[in-house]
């Protein structure tokens, strides 16, 4: 089957000289779980914006679904969510439900389809009954899960999620996890972004690590873990104690 | 961000969230204009009617003082300049005339800030946009759902900025700002960090519609001006007609 996402020789340079992306390859597959792991400046979220086609390939190129983005970067930000780092710049909506509407509205679906559409991006993430809330009086967890249904409700085949447990406290981490498990186990392809390993790590089938804006590691986690720390990522404590890697919520 | 307070949209089911918005923009116009050169039989049943309306719509006197605080510090401020006169030298003097009038105009000013506040309360921001789009299409050389996106992000986005204003005062303070006595040296603290905060956040906010698909081609809330909205705007005709009772 050939991969949902493709990139090839991916290169982006800053407007200042620094160069993000360092012609990256990579080939993603649908039902995948990735996670993309580098240091802070590694070129991880400028690699997620040209995936999303927020973001264009100043060489390489990136194709989404066998289409290059660059020629239709709307169908490629229709297959392709993604949940940015900060919730509240993301959050554009008056209200929970107005938040997950504004992206089936731009679809510009009817209005039953966009009401069906709500409510199953809503309950995916367990916020219904909270249709009317001000998103900004939510707390971070909720913060993060409405974030993911405002994206799923556009009904993505690949959801990119820019470091998703960032500033959240230990019951929402977990929630935010349960969700994004729940959806891989309902198909979705899920490429997450962290420099933290241990939350998501042992649900993951591939690891990619990132460092100056180049890939420099690629494979399943067990391999790639041990020799992490040198790119300036923590490994795991169960992987420092030896144990190997453990998951993080039971 | 539980301290993010502003007056914004209270869901409910009272008679003025179940106005269209247009009638809602529509008495806003009129009734606010007529406002501005209004007499007290106008502005005591306009008054009295916000009262009822803003109650049922679930708005509290305490918060709606709470939250037009800095408006009333405005309106103590318009009073004063109003009631007193310094004519004849630097002895200041008050009449009864002028406190009536100084009164008068502070009443009609705050009486076109409640018709505001209660049309955030009782109607969503989506619908706002629906019904400007509505009111600016006819206006050659205006895009109406531009123009509409505009506003509804400003007024998404003000509270917002003032919070983040507050969070950034507190932060300069923690670090002794007040012992900096020049005002322009202060104000340049605040500003500029303010201003770039303000930019990021709109760059990322403009990143974020943009990932989600955004277009001028949205499908817009459903709007339906039906019999209540007719006897809304016709009360508020006879209403309008009490201005010239004087």
């Amino acid at each position: 089957m050939a991969p949902i996402i493709q990139t090839h020789h991916l290169t982006h340079r800053f407007a200042d000289g620094t160069l993000a992306l360092d012609a990256v390859s990579l080939d993603f597959n649908a039902g995948e779980l990735t996670v993309i792991a580098g240091a802070n400046g590694s070129g991880k979220t400028t690699l997620l914006r040209h995936l999303n086609g927020l973001l264009m390939a100043q060489s390489g190129d990136v194709r989404v679904c066998g289409r290059s983005v660059r020629d239709d970067p709307l169908a490629a930000r229709q297959a392709v969510g993604m949940v940015f780092q900060d919730a509240d710049s993301q959050i554009v909506g008056e209200t929970v439900y107005d938040d997950t509407a504004f992206g089936p509205e731009n679809l510009g679906l009817d209005r039953e389809a966009i009401d069906r559409r709500v409510n199953q991006a809503l309950s995916a993430v367990d916020l219904v009954g909270l249709e009317n809330k001000r998103p900004h009086h939510l707390s971070g967890g909720q913060k993060r899960r409405l974030a993911i249904a405002g994206v799923l409700a556009m009904q993505p085949r690949v959801l990119l999620m820019d470091e998703p447990f960032s500033n959240l406290d230990f019951p929402a981490t977990c929630r935010v996890l349960e969700r994004i498990l729940d959806l891989h186990r309902q198909g979705h392809t899920i490429i997450i972004t962290t420099h933290d390993l241990e939350k998501v790590i042992a649900h993951a089938r591939r690891l990619v690590v990132m460092a100056k804006g180049r890939v420099v590691s690629d494979g399943i986690p067990e391999a790639v873990v041990a020799g992490i720390a040198q790119y300036g990522i923590r490994p795991p404590c169960s992987v420092q104690l030896g144990k190997g890697i453990q998951p993080w919520v039971s | 961000m539980g301290e993010l307070t502003a007056i914004g949209f209270i869901p409910g089911r009272s008679l003025l969230h179940r106005l269209d918005p247009r009638t809602k923009q529509m008495l806003l116009f009129l009734l606010g204009g007529l406002s501005l050169n209004a007499g007290v039989t106008f502005l005591g049943v306009v008054t009295l009617a916000l009262g009822i309306l803003g109650r049922s719509a679930g708005l509290s006197l305490g918060r709606t003082i709470a939250e037009t605080r800095y408006f009333l510090y405005f309106l103590v401020f318009v009073f004063a300049v109003r009631a007193v006169s310094f004519s004849g030298g630097w002895i200041p003097s008050v009449s009864l005339p002028a406190l009536v009038e100084a009164g008068m105009v502070c009443w009609r000013l705050l009486s076109v800030v409640l018709m505001g506040i209660l049309l955030m309360a009782s109607t969503r921001i989506a619908h706002i946009r629906a019904a400007l789009v509505w009111f600016l299409r006819p206006i050659p050389g205006i895009n109406p759902r531009m123009a509409a996106t505009m506003v509804g992000l400003v007024v998404r986005f003000l509270p917002l900025i003032l919070f983040q204003a507050r969070e950034m005062s507190d932060a300069q303070r923690a670090r002794c700002i007040d012992r900096r006595k020049n005002p322009l040296v202060r104000l340049r603290h605040f500003t500029i960090p303010l201003f770039r905060r303000v930019f990021l956040g709109a760059d990322e906010l403009a990143a974020a519609m943009q990932a989600r698909c955004y277009s001028n081609d949205r499908t817009l809330p459903a709007l339906a001006f039906g019999r209540i909205d007719a006897v809304a705007l016709g009360v508020a005709l006879l209403l309008a007609a009490t201005v010239f009772i004087q």
